[in-house]
């Protein structure tokens, strides 16, 4: 065994016969690691194609498309009217927007704490049961789209802010409360332990030894989540639930492009300046801790 | 009467897995300042958390002045826990909370809910948590927080939330592995006089067999599980050493 | 002399502790003013209450969509499909139209500072910050109904987060390799293949899986509004009123997205 190694060391490149005789060879190839890859790559590609195929899209002009939506966006949605959304029904419509994702991020986020806690398996009451059902909850909420929890609760509740308030509510229960659970899976268990130790019930060691150690993460997931939240805000309307997207969906059924248009920029402008408050607001966290 | 009486404690993490302890029995008496020494991975730490259930044993039996502590509910335990202060190796504090927030956090096993969430405790707490940082010496640290003070002075904090707790006995986990040799020695003098003060006993876990000398009075030696030796502290000689250690000579 | 020091500290420390409380009970007192304020223009004014009626019709309404329409089951296997082709198509088109974003927008290896940098930034801004409805909405627009729309619409969704986060890892890159290709000579075209490329080539695979998982969420719904896929039904379920219907396309949505996280997740452990 020794000695095999020691050849392999001393055998020199540059004739590609080693002392020993013996002709080394190499090959970008590898058994079967390479045949593995390229079969995935080949697979995809197969895929890919057969879906092009199978959905009838036109490839070839795939790429002329962007063009053509430039030429669409200027021949009709330019310019935007923005007379229309310069008077006091729009402002309200905006303000209405904005009071709907504070309130569904707040209870998202109130009910994701809980969530958080019951889902992170380290600290969970009871892991046996509690952990898996609370981990399924926050799954649901993310995996059901915010534009099908609208539709959902429209059915229920009727045309209004109500619905949208409850589905932006669940979008955020699934947002806030996954990263939350991950913030507190990572956390130092020391602290845990010394509430333990002490005496403390789990209400008591979530407080004290869980809360301050995720407390500058969970400011910056509550900033994400509203920011996330107005974002879905602006588009829920477009199925029932008031605000902004209300507006836009009036807009186009009536086939008033100059007037979407301009509610489209508004609402681009809006998410922007949610954006960079969002991520200014993240970054002063960052610095506090 | 013993204060502490564990007999024929066994403990293992998993089912399948490999046995911590191996049978531990030993007494600790009033007044007794109680050493558990031996190599790492002799399951020293395992048997401190057995104590308190923090580890929960597979078998054997501990009683408390008489409490047998494996029968207790999760309610009584806590009720228990809250009267066996517990001293850290990496201190454990609240380290986004202020030194005065964390002696006050000794108190939780006797403040309800909205006072825990709110932190009101009462004056009398307030009070008796600046004198105890005044005894450890920190009191020009009090609304610094946790983990702006050096390691000696956190361990100190760590040792004035757990005499917060008014407890009748002392758990110490290494308490002085994470500190350098000087600020070592000053923290167990530290805690013997308060122990010897405030009349509490303490076993203790640690790996400086010179400073377990200096300090205990009884000492048992761990080894894989096993109990090597159980004696005071003068009948520790060369040999039993050798045993104790025998592992990690090898 | 001793008590008396300290029961001074001790007045000061229990003063201290209320005046912080009063402040914490101040900014909860606002937020909870705001609370109120949305909850009254939101709930209370808005809402139609007689709409919706008593709990026991609340309960009545929910109640229809328990229940499974199996006849529809059938149907739902083409949509399924072109859902999920939607979602990897536009992840894919996506990853495409993001390379020179991504190019342009690392500080590191942008070609002509001034002009290209913001460039790529404000796209990335763009695509991020319009709803995937809204975009599936313009393209809808531009290119008519079905699903060619709706990959248009993912991959013009993906393009931010995919080019912020590629860009991202370019940047924070081990320069080491960088500097050693270019010591021994090697073109800016050489540098990227073998210094930069090796090195962000899996964190960008990692980046478009975890994409690619968001996005069959995502066009999953975009149906609703015209481009294809299970969407559609369900905004025809939901129009005839067959709620049993309605739970069984979710239903259909969640198996998709369990695969879609199943896979996400072992590849992306493959990857590492």
């Amino acid at each position: 065994m020794g000695e095999k190694a020691l050849d392999i060391e001393q055998q020199s490149g540059s004739s590609g016969t080693g002392r020993d005789g013996i002709r080394r060879e190499w090959s970008r190839f590898k058994y079967p690691n390479s045949l593995i890859g390229y079969g995935i790559v080949l697979g995809l590609l197969t895929f890919f194609t057969y879906s092009v195929h199978y959905l009838n899209i036109p490839a070839e002009r795939i790429f002329g498309m962007f063009g053509r939506v430039g030429d669409v966006l200027a021949t009709r949605y330019f310019p935007p009217d923005f007379e229309y959304i310069a008077d006091f029904g729009y402002f309200d419509a905006v303000i209405e927007t904005i009071q709907m994702a504070y309130l569904g991020a707040l209870f998202g986020l109130i009910i994701s704490v809980f969530l958080g806690w019951f889902a992170a398996y380290n600290v969970s009451p009871s892991p046996r049961y509690i952990y898996p059902v609370a981990r399924l909850f926050t799954m649901g909420c993310r995996s059901v789209h915010e534009m099908i929890w609208t539709i959902l609760f429209v059915t229920i509740l009727g045309f209004g802010l109500l619905p949208g308030v409850l589905a932006l509510t669940m979008f955020s229960i699934g947002f806030a409360g996954k990263l939350l659970a991950e913030e507190v899976e990572s956390i130092d268990m020391g602290q845990v332990e010394a509430i333990r130790a002490m005496g403390g019930n789990h209400l008591q060691v979530f407080v004290y030894g869980v809360f301050p150690q995720v407390r500058v993460a969970f400011t910056g997931i509550s900033i994400y989540t509203w920011d996330v939240a107005f974002r879905a805000a602006t588009v829920v309307g477009f199925f029932g639930a008031g605000g902004m997207g209300w507006y836009l969906k009036r807009n186009v059924m009536q086939i008033e492009t100059e007037r979407t248009a301009a509610i489209l920029v508004s609402i681009i402008g809006l998410v922007i300046v949610s954006e960079f408050i969002s991520t200014w607001a993240r970054s002063r966290v960052d610095k506090a801790k | 009467m013993s204060v502490l009486s564990v007999r024929d404690l066994r403990a293992r993490y998993s089912s399948n897995g490999p046995e911590i302890l191996k049978g531990i029995s030993f007494d600790v008496e009033e007044g007794d300042f109680f050493a558990i020494i031996g190599p790492s991975g002799a399951g020293k730490s395992t048997l401190i958390r057995c104590i308190n259930r923090l580890v929960e044993p597979t078998a054997g039996t501990i009683h408390l002045r008489d409490v047998d502590v494996l029968k207790l509910g999760s309610s009584d335990l806590r009720k228990m826990r809250r009267h066996i202060g517990m001293i850290f190796q990496e201190f454990n504090l609240i380290n986004r909370m202020s030194v005065m927030d964390n002696v006050l956090s000794g108190r939780l096993g006797y403040v309800g809910p909205i006072r825990s969430i709110f932190r009101t405790f009462q004056d009398k707490d307030i009070q008796r948590a600046l004198e105890l940082l005044e005894r450890v010496g920190l009191q020009d640290h009090v609304d610094k927080r946790a983990d702006q003070l050096s390691g000696g002075q956190r361990q100190r904090v760590g040792i004035a939330r757990a005499l917060m707790q008014e407890p009748n006995l002392l758990l110490l986990d290494e308490p002085t592995s994470a500190l350098d040799p000087k600020i070592s020695r000053e923290v167990m003098d530290l805690i013997r006089s308060i122990a010897t003060e405030l009349k509490v006993p303490v076993l203790c876990n640690i790996h400086d067999v010179q400073l377990a000398k200096e300090t205990c009075n009884k000492i048992i030696g761990l080894q894989d599980g096993n109990k090597m030796f159980d004696g005071l502290t003068p009948d520790l000689d060369q040999s039993s050493l050798e045993e104790i250690y025998a592992m990690e000579v090898l | 002399m001793q008590a008396t020091e300290t029961s001074l500290t001790l007045k000061d420390v229990i003063n201290a502790r209320h005046k912080k409380q009063r402040v914490q009970l101040c900014f909860y007192l606002f937020l909870f003013a705001l609370v109120i304020w949305s909850v009254q223009a939101t709930v209370i004014e808005d809402t139609d209450w007689e709409r919706i009626g008593s709990v026991s019709e609340i309960v009545a309404s929910v109640s229809h969509f328990f229940g499974l329409d199996i006849g529809l089951i059938p149907d739902l296997l083409a949509p399924t499909i072109e859902t999920f082709m939607i979602a990897c198509l536009g992840t894919l088109l996506g990853l495409v139209i993001c390379i020179p974003a991504i190019w342009f927008g690392a500080l590191n290896v942008t070609p002509f500072k001034p002009v290209t940098y913001p460039l790529a930034r404000i796209s990335m801004t763009l695509s991020r910050s319009i709803h995937e409805i809204v975009w599936a909405l313009i393209f809808v627009s531009a290119v008519g109904l079905g699903a060619f729309a709706g990959i248009l619409a993912i991959a013009a969704r993906s393009l931010g987060f995919i080019a912020k986060m590629s860009a991202e890892a370019i940047e924070n890159i081990d320069q080491k390799p960088v500097e050693a290709i270019r010591a021994m000579g090697g073109s800016n075209l050489q540098i990227m293949l073998y210094g930069i490329l090796p090195q962000v080539l899996p964190v960008i695979l990692g980046i478009v899986i975890f994409e690619w998982e968001i996005n069959i969420r995502r066009s999953a719904i975009l149906g609703l509004v015209g481009a294809g896929g299970l969407g559609l039904v369900f905004f025809r379920q939901m129009n005839t009123f067959n709620y049993p219907g309605v739970t069984t396309v979710i239903l259909a949505i969640f198996g998709l997205i369990l695969i879609g996280e199943v896979v996400s997740h072992y590849s992306r452990k493959a990857l590492n």
